[in-house]
């Protein structure tokens, strides 16, 4: 087997003295922020990003390994601990985490969702490594409209299928895809949408975005409400999280189910980890029911913990797949990944285990290795994680607006990048005011550029003619597999709505105006 | 349950439940800049499809969910809910509640809370606050060529300390100037990256 020579030459890479540091540095950061309500990966990695400008890529990447999976293990702590989870990809296990943690058995949910977290990654992760060739040898196939198809594919199934509101999605898509045209024209060298300003030239900068989008407009948001949202209160745990036997013998089947949902979502571009975390544990629930288990939904059921924790992370695994080979992000935090790549000069894709492949082994062997050292910093210090909760919010934000400046200007030294950034960063606040989605902004300024490029690519070897876009078996699996993911969709909203509507309060107008 | 009281909304005018409009109102304007500036662009080369093809489309997308959302508003007005966090946009939340089996729960929304015309007036955000921490990135911004990084980052972390509620104004000074310093030395002596000294050059 191939792989595995050029695994274990990755393992002897990442497991070099300094290397290692890089790996605990990044998983001591991304359980950090998974921790912290509200702050994620991504936002993590768009921070470190122009900090890490001076390391060389192998040990960004293997940080960035840590922090990647690393905020998956802490986001399910404060779901647990404070039913407020870190992540949305923790909600699911938030549910019967919280239960357990109010029943008095918090370490023991803190460390299903460990193990769960390491099981799921781990797995995965083993299937990136024997599957990537293949992707890749696939990926060699794809030419400018099977490209462009699969971006259509990834800016439709995030703003529209998965989205709550299709028109919401489409308008963050839309504005994604105009940030990313500013600047020169790659193909013809024109200048567009700039106001003539050259700082601008380059375009706007992925980090930039980012950050303000994520980290600056995550702080404004707090601002508006922190004196308005009533304070969590805290589950105290006693005792170092322990599985017993008996546990592990409950777990273990939820575990490889939950890797089970998780696999294959991570090479759909569903938005991340949400989809498969709360299949996993509806089908927890489902089963739970027909065997009469009473620990569900009252005192809190292992199995509900256990399962959601591993397909969010089995999701993250195959995701980073999806990543290297195809060059396709399939959420948020990968679309950052995919950034960080191009910060490098390194663009994913079959091209990068041909060019870069010693970096993407070590990236893999990293990955496994982060996973280790998280599983343990988790079992081990849970509680000592829990007590960053107790970080005064005051500071916490200060420091995070702080950061968000500091890697902006670290980048290009350019005040104008400065503004920029608080533009972007009340941008990211009117979007979670009005509850918009801020993936498919950052998916679309990560993928517009290639949808661009690939769809003139292609016309123009056609000469304009609109049939070389639907004229290979890849393409039209794929249109064929939106179409119908777009209209189950549409089903789904027009079912509840009519719901809805039949349940609402009439409003009357009129009746209400300055009475 | 509290949740009547604090998802209290009171009808007073047109723009109650509107104020959403703003959104496709600022895509409008993103739209008509990009038209503006898709029809004067100074195309070089002479490559088809060009550089003002995917504009076109990006620009007809915008214009059609912008009066599609602007509709939507205008229909149904839209009042915050205050036991949501703003986070749960990214994925349908009836979608993973059919997937999840929980019909009840945080993930699905509250329909049918009856708006009032009484009560206390509080606006949804809390604008002085959303504006001193605006106000602080702002002024930072300012400061940072002529003042330098540790004076504008000890202002900006400071004053968001203070619009966060904090009470220990000279203690938080002290935290804002350690973790400015801290960051100058970090990026100066550990990655040789250089931020601006300021007027302070050569006192330092």
């Amino acid at each position: 087997m191939e792989q595995l020579t050029l695994l274990m030459e990755g393992f002897s890479n990442a497991l070099t003295p300094m290397n290692l540091l890089w790996v605990v540095i990044g998983a001591v950061l991304g359980t950090a922020v998974g921790v912290l309500p509200g702050l994620g990966s991504a936002m993590a990695v768009a921070l470190l990003l122009p900090i890490t400008f001076s390391l060389d890529p192998t040990a960004a990447f293997i940080m960035f390994a840590g922090v990647y999976y690393g905020g998956l293990f802490g986001d399910s702590t404060s779901g647990i601990l404070l039913n407020t989870p870190g992540n949305s990809s923790a909600i699911a296990s938030t549910f019967e985490g919280h239960r357990m943690a109010l029943d008095g058995r918090a370490a023991k949910a803190l460390a299903t969702a460990a193990v769960g977290a390491f099981t799921g990654g781990l797995l995965a992760t083993t299937v990136v490594v024997f599957f990537a060739p293949t992707l890749v040898r696939m990926a060699t196939a794809f030419g400018p409209a099977e490209y462009f198809a699969l971006a259509v594919f990834a800016f439709l199934a995030i703003s529209s299928v998965v989205s709550e509101s299709v028109v919401k999605g489409l308008v963050a898509l839309g504005i994604g895809l105009v940030l990313a045209m500013v600047g020169v024209d790659g193909p013809s060298g024109t200048i567009r949408y700039t106001l003539g300003m050259p700082q601008l030239f380059d375009g706007l900068s992925i980090v930039v975005i980012t950050v303000g989008l994520l980290a600056l407009g995550e702080v404004f948001h707090i601002a508006s409400r922190i004196h308005r949202d009533p304070e969590a209160t805290r589950v105290k745990t006693k005792g170092r999280p322990r599985l017993n036997l008996a546990d592990i013998k409950k777990a273990l089947p939820a575990w490889l189910r939950g890797t089970a949902f998780g696999v294959p979502f991570g090479v759909i571009p569903a938005g991340g980890a949400e989809v498969p975390t709360f299949l996993a544990y509806g089908t927890e629930k489902r089963l739970a029911k027909r065997r009469g288990d009473t620990e569900f939904g009252t005192t809190g059921s292992i199995k509900g913990v256990a399962a959601p924790e591993a397909a969010a992370n089995a999701t993250a695994g195959t995701a980073m797949g999806a990543l290297l080979a195809l060059g396709l992000p399939t959420s948020a935090t990968a679309a950052i990944m995919l950034a960080a790549f191009q910060q490098y000069g390194m663009q994913p894709g079959p091209l990068l285990f041909e060019r870069s492949g010693a970096l993407v082994w070590t990236l893999l062997a990293s990955l496994f290795v982060g996973l280790v050292i998280l599983v343990v910093l988790n079992m081990q210090f849970a509680v000592l994680w829990a007590k960053l909760l107790l970080i005064p919010r005051h500071y916490l934000y200060a420091g995070i607006a702080v950061l968000s400046v500091l890697g902006v200007y670290a980048i290009s030294s350019s005040v104008v990048d400065l503004w920029i950034l608080l533009a972007i960063g009340l941008l990211g606040f009117m979007m979670r005011r009005y509850k918009f989605p801020l993936a498919p902004v950052l998916i679309a300024v990560i993928l517009g550029p290639l949808a661009e490029t690939e769809l003139r690519r292609a016309l123009t070897v056609s000469e304009g003619d609109l049939s070389i876009l639907v004229d290979s078996p890849v393409t039209i699996t794929l249109y064929a597999v939106l179409a119908i993911a777009l209209a189950i969709s549409a089903v789904q909203h027009l079912r509840h709505r009519a719901r809805s509507r039949s349940s609402a309060v009439k409003l009357d107008d009129d009746e209400l105006v300055g009475a | 349950m509290s949740a009547t009281e604090t998802n209290t909304v009171r009808i007073t005018g047109f723009w109650s439940g509107r104020s959403e409009l703003i959104v496709p109102a600022l895509v409008l304007v993103l739209a008509g800049f990009l038209t503006y500036g898709t029809a004067t662009m100074e195309v070089l080369g002479n490559s088809v499809p060009g550089p003002q093809f995917f504009p076109t489309i990006v620009c007809v997308l915008l214009y059609v969910v912008a009066f599609a959302h602007a509709f939507q508003v205008l229909r149904t007005r839209r009042f915050p809910d205050a036991d949501d966090d703003g986070r749960g946009a990214e994925v349908s939340s009836e979608m993973l509640s059919d997937l999840g089996d929980t019909a009840d729960g945080r993930i699905t929304t509250r329909s049918g809370t009856r708006p009032r015309a009484t009560g206390r007036p509080q606006a949804f955000s809390d604008w002085k606050t959303l504006g001193m921490v605006v106000g602080a990135v702002a002024l930072f911004n300012l400061m940072l060529p002529v003042a330098g990084w540790i004076l504008a980052a000890t202002v900006l972390f400071w004053v968001v300390c203070r619009a966060l509620g904090s009470k220990r104004p000279l203690f938080d000074l002290s935290v804002s100037l350690l973790f400015a310093s801290a960051v100058q030395l970090a990026f100066n002596a550990g990655l040789g990256l250089n931020l601006p000294a300021g007027f302070l050059e050569g006192l330092l």
